[in-house]
């Protein structure tokens, strides 16, 4: 694996030049709100490395929120019937990826790729897809990846990673893609001190967590088990239930969260469009069928749901790792107190009990 | 477009050369409509490109997902495949999408997708007794399993069906049922809930007919196919008669949207009724730990 030092104005170069075949996307900062977006990048100059993790995760830009994945037109008269396929494969460049969320396209990856049918239209967004992840310098409030394994640095999944270093960039290749592009490149070869310097700089991030990361604490692993073989008690759940307001903000907010609902529309111009939405269990209507029958009503049963698809060993095969990457965002969102690392404390809680 | 069209070069293709449609629904015109019982229609359909009618082949109690063109898309259970009988499903109008269906007039076209999920463990089973119980439109998701296993009549001991429904009127599917009677070895026991006028035959649910048949219980499996009261009770008899639960096999049904194990719509506890059904044994409905 090679690896090269870059100065941040060869960075800007890069994702320049990227943009000339690519659509480029990366974090910016919102002058009015301070908000940051992971968004495509109409100046490079916008580009902001430092900025702290987006509000949205990126999984919005290859699943996202709504999306036409069919298009028809069918003529009652004539009895015909014409479809069109909607969605179109971009180059595309995600330029400054954090940790977690490139942990969370790797689940996503993994789920809609790797299993048993592949998914075209998440395939068809995702094959020509550039990663470059960035490492955190120091944690954010709600941070919580050292509980989840996925940060402060990536490990694995990304075509170059960026870490920002005394001397400027160093750029870790991670693929072929990666590696093809360094070819094309003049860059400066990392010398051993640099990867050192990299090592320290993560090992002072983890040393920070205590201290900035202050928000969020869940020791992932240690309810995964219990979670799985059912000892969590019901009335753990229904307090949990309790507290949930049905938003579904955890789902359009998590980096891993999947779930989409299908509807066809009827547009004003007689063509009909099916659109994929996303969606959340944690509805009354999720798994509602035709006639009314809903096996899923009590509030709790839902929650339940959820929290056994981020916390179970079943669910965990299908993703090779925790399906929760800490980056705390359903905290964040909650308009109850049951976010991801919430609910975690409460089943600590009632193991120590 | 990603569908297969014998060319197996796909993602989605698998290496038993059985392609599901996954992507995009292939267009099949409505050949005819038939009333079945009080809102249950049957739609007789043939595909119109023949390359994937030759292709498409669906194992007994497989599902496929189908479009009414302008108000969406439905899983429905088990048609038998081309190659064995006509092409059709049978439905009954409950939600949006059904009674659009049902709106619809022969030389419509319907778009279709799959064959998705399991089938039933006929490999496994030979040799064994078959005892079928039907509750009314439950019928449905066993038709196909009938005719497989009267294709197949000597892998097979006994084929039994017991058959219950609300009124004469919605009895599924009565001129089949006089076909399969006269197969040898084909036994029927038909019942209704409440006496009527010029009804001659059994009256009562469909448990009670377990004895009546003489239902032998070694060697022997049950398809059950239902709605949840029957489904108890008839699973109830069973188990009291010493059925073994992996003997005991059903069906079960969830809102879907995708069909391919994406959506997650159709989870119970750590299953997808789409990829991992929806045929289950009762000894892994039971571990589900979910209301069916």
């Amino acid at each position: 694996m090679s690896m090269y030092i870059l100065s941040s104005h060869e960075i800007k170069q890069l994702a320049e030049e990227l943009r000339a075949s690519h659509d480029v996307y990366g974090p910016q900062v919102d002058p009015q709100t301070q908000q940051v977006f992971f968004d495509q990048l109409g100046d490079v100059d916008a580009l902001n490395l430092e900025a702290p993790i987006p509000s949205m995760p990126v999984k919005e830009i290859l699943f996202p929120q709504m999306e036409q994945v069919l298009k028809y037109k069918y003529d009652a008269e004539t009895q015909n019937v014409e479809m069109a396929k909607p969605y179109v494969e971009k180059p595309k460049v995600l330029f400054g990826l954090r940790p977690c969320d490139l942990s969370g396209i790797q689940v996503l990856d993994r789920f809609f790729l790797g299993q048993e049918f592949v998914d075209d239209v998440y395939l068809t967004h995702r094959r020509q897809c550039l990663l470059i992840s960035n490492t955190c310098l120091n944690p954010f409030p709600q941070c919580f990846c050292v509980c989840t394994h996925s940060g402060p640095d990536a490990d694995e999944g990304y075509d170059l990673d960026l870490t920002k270093l005394q001397d400027g960039y160093l750029v870790k290749v991670g693929s072929e893609k990666g590696q093809a592009l360094a070819d094309a490149h003049d860059w400066k070869p990392a010398q051993a001190h640099h990867l050192s310097e990299q090592k320290a700089v993560v090992d002072r991030c983890i040393d920070l967590f205590p201290e900035m990361a202050t928000d969020n604490k869940a020791w992932v692993a240690r309810v995964m088990n219990r979670i799985t073989t059912g000892f969590v008690k019901s009335e753990t759940w229904e307090y949990i239930g309790d507290q949930c307001f049905e938003c579904g903000a955890c789902s359009f907010v998590c980096p891993t969260c999947s779930c989409f609902n299908v509807e066809d529309a009827r547009m004003c111009d007689g063509e009909c469009e099916r659109l994929r939405t996303h969606d959340s269990c944690s509805f009354e209507g999720y798994a509602r069928m035709a006639g009314d029958h809903n096996p899923r009503q009590p509030v709790e049963d839902r929650r339940n749901k959820r929290f056994f698809c981020k916390l179970s060993y079943p669910q965990s095969k299908k993703y090779l790792r925790p399906g929760c990457v800490g980056c705390g965002r359903c905290q964040w969102v909650c308009p109850g107190d049951i976010g991801l690392p919430n609910v975690v404390q409460y089943i600590r809680r009632e193991i120590t009990e | 477009m990603s569908n297969c069209h014998g060319s197996h070069a796909h993602g989605n293709c698998k290496p038993t050369g059985l392609c599901p449609i996954v992507t995009f629904p292939e267009v099949v015109n409505i050949d005819e409509i038939r009333d079945e019982a009080p809102e249950v229609k049957t739609f007789y359909m043939s595909f119109l490109n023949k390359d994937v009618e030759r292709e498409f082949r669906i194992k007994s109690g497989q599902f496929i997902m189908c479009t009414v063109f302008g108000a969406g898309e439905f899983a429905v259970s088990l048609p038998p495949s081309p190659e064995n009988d006509r092409f059709h499903i049978s439905v009954r109008a409950v939600g949006k999408v059904t009674h659009a269906l049902h709106a619809l007039k022969p030389g419509d076209k319907l778009g279709v997708r799959g064959p998705f999920g399991n089938g039933f463990p006929f490999e496994e089973i030979k040799g064994k007794n078959i005892i079928y119980v039907a509750g009314g439109i439950g019928l449905i998701p066993l038709r196909s399993s009938i005719v497989h296993a009267l294709q197949h009549r000597e892998d097979f001991g006994r084929i039994i069906l017991l058959y219950g429904a609300r009124s004469s009127r919605d009895l599924m599917y009565q001129p089949d049922i006089q076909i399969w009677k006269q197969n040898a070895g084909f036994e029927t026991f038909i019942t209704i809930d409440r006496p009527e006028a010029g009804w001659d035959g059994e009256v009562g649910y469909v448990h009670q007919l377990i004895d009546k048949a003489n239902v032998p219980i070694d060697n022997s499996v049950a398809f059950v196919c239902g709605p949840p009261v029957m489904f108890n009770s008839v699973i109830g008899e069973f188990l009291k008669r010493g059925m073994s639960e992996d003997a005991i096999v059903s069906t079960l049904e969830r809102q879907m949207k995708c069909g391919i194990g994406k959506c997650q719509h159709c989870a119970i506890g750590r299953t997808l009724v789409c990829t991992d059904g929806p045929v289950y044994t009762y000894r892994q409905i039971k571990t589900l730990g979910e209301q069916i």
